[in-house]
């Protein structure tokens, strides 16, 4: 038997002419770009496992919009608490807004107790007390306050925090890292 | 097609090798990367701690102290300088002025913030000078009251509360574990 040297005689027999260019080596590059599946998974399972080690469970602390809070870099993390927070001239417990308003504070400059906080707040730890009856009670309370407000609204409602029994009172702030400012 | 080899198989058996679909195994991790992307917490909202000194019932293991504790007085009504005292009682048992520069940083938002870095390097160097609670097994801590006016805004009592709690002691956390913490309790003068 003869022997032939190869030559393309079989891709003649194909009838799509774009695929008879692309083998004879004309016409443009090819259009399809391979990937490699190894390295493309790989990226995708890297990027997964780093974001559930980032992920929170507990979700994003609640927070009005109108609020906007201060940065800070020595800072703790949250804990479950009531929180009170302070928006324009009016206060909300854990996103309820109460009757009373910081307005009175504000044009008397005058540091004073604002009941309905103090009320909301008294009823809270009468509630906590009686379901947890054997348990000290942590009197602890998270303050979100507006950057802009003045500090006589700021330790009024301090003040009325620990007149209420919640002693260890908190600012909500932002987290700022430390390299921010070196 | 991507594969796993568990061997290869001999001729007339049913052949080892099988092949894992990659379309779903794909679909899969984008699908579970887009629902992180999506449920991802990017602003990590912390607190600042303060004490209303509020006082507790009686301790019977503890001794009433004789004389009154030491307790740092930060001031900040004036726009030029903090003022930082030492006070035990009505004495002073030092004062130090600071020359105070609002460096206001309006972030993204409108978001401020304010710091005061040479505030916070003196507070540590005046707790390291005056401090009494400084041992890793005292539980208690030394006293910072701030003295603002009614007028100052919330953003700059932040500033100066962030560079009280600049300065750390190690605290006793069981054991021979020692964990740093703020050397300070902050609370507010009324005025």
């Amino acid at each position: 038997m003869a022997i032939h040297e190869p030559g393309r005689r079989l891709m003649q027999a194909v009838p799509l002419k774009f695929v008879q260019k692309k083998i004879s080596g004309g016409g443009q590059r090819a259009t399809n770009a391979s990937l490699s599946l190894t390295s493309m998974i790989d990226f995708l399972v890297v990027t997964v496992v780093f974001l559930l080690m980032t992920f929170n469970a507990s979700g994003e602390t609640p927070l009005d919009k109108r609020i906007k809070l201060p940065k800070a870099q020595n800072t703790m993390d949250m804990v479950d608490a009531p929180m009170v927070a302070i928006s324009g001239s009016t206060i909300l417990v854990n996103g309820t807004p109460l009757t009373g308003s910081t307005r009175d504070i504000e044009d008397n400059k005058r540091m004073q107790r604002i009941d309905e906080l103090f009320n909301a707040l008294s009823r809270r730890k009468d509630q906590w007390t009686r379901v947890t009856p054997n348990k000290p009670f942590p009197g602890v309370v998270i303050l979100q306050i507006d950057q802009d407000v003045p500090a006589v609204v700021v330790k009024s409602v301090f003040q009325t925090a620990a007149f209420a029994g919640y002693p260890n009172v908190s600012f909500m702030v932002n987290t700022m890292p430390k390299s921010a400012t070196e | 097609m991507g594969g796993i080899d568990v061997g290869g198989g001999k001729g007339g058996r049913r052949a080892l090798d099988s092949e894992v679909n990659m379309i779903p195994f794909i679909d899969l991790l984008m699908v579970t990367i887009s629902f992180l992307l999506i449920t991802a917490v990017w602003t990590h909202m912390t607190r600042i701690a303060a004490d209303a000194q509020v006082p507790g019932p009686p301790n019977l293991d503890e001794p009433t102290p004789v004389e009154p504790e030491k307790r740092l007085h930060v001031e900040m009504q004036s726009p030029d300088k903090f003022v930082l005292s030492w006070k035990q009682g009505a004495n002073v048992i030092s004062s130090v002025d600071v020359p105070r520069k609002d460096n206001v940083v309006v972030g993204p938002g409108g978001t401020k913030s304010v710091h005061y870095p040479e505030l916070a390097q003196k507070i540590e160097a005046e707790w390291k000078n005056f401090g009494s609670h400084r041992d890793p097994s005292d539980k208690k801590f030394d006293t910072a009251i701030l003295h603002t006016d009614n007028e100052t805004p919330f953003v700059y009592m932040i500033g100066v509360i962030d560079a009280i709690y600049s300065a750390h002691r190690g605290l006793a956390a069981g054991g021979s574990k020692v964990e740093q913490v703020p050397a300070f309790n902050v609370t507010f003068a009324v005025n």
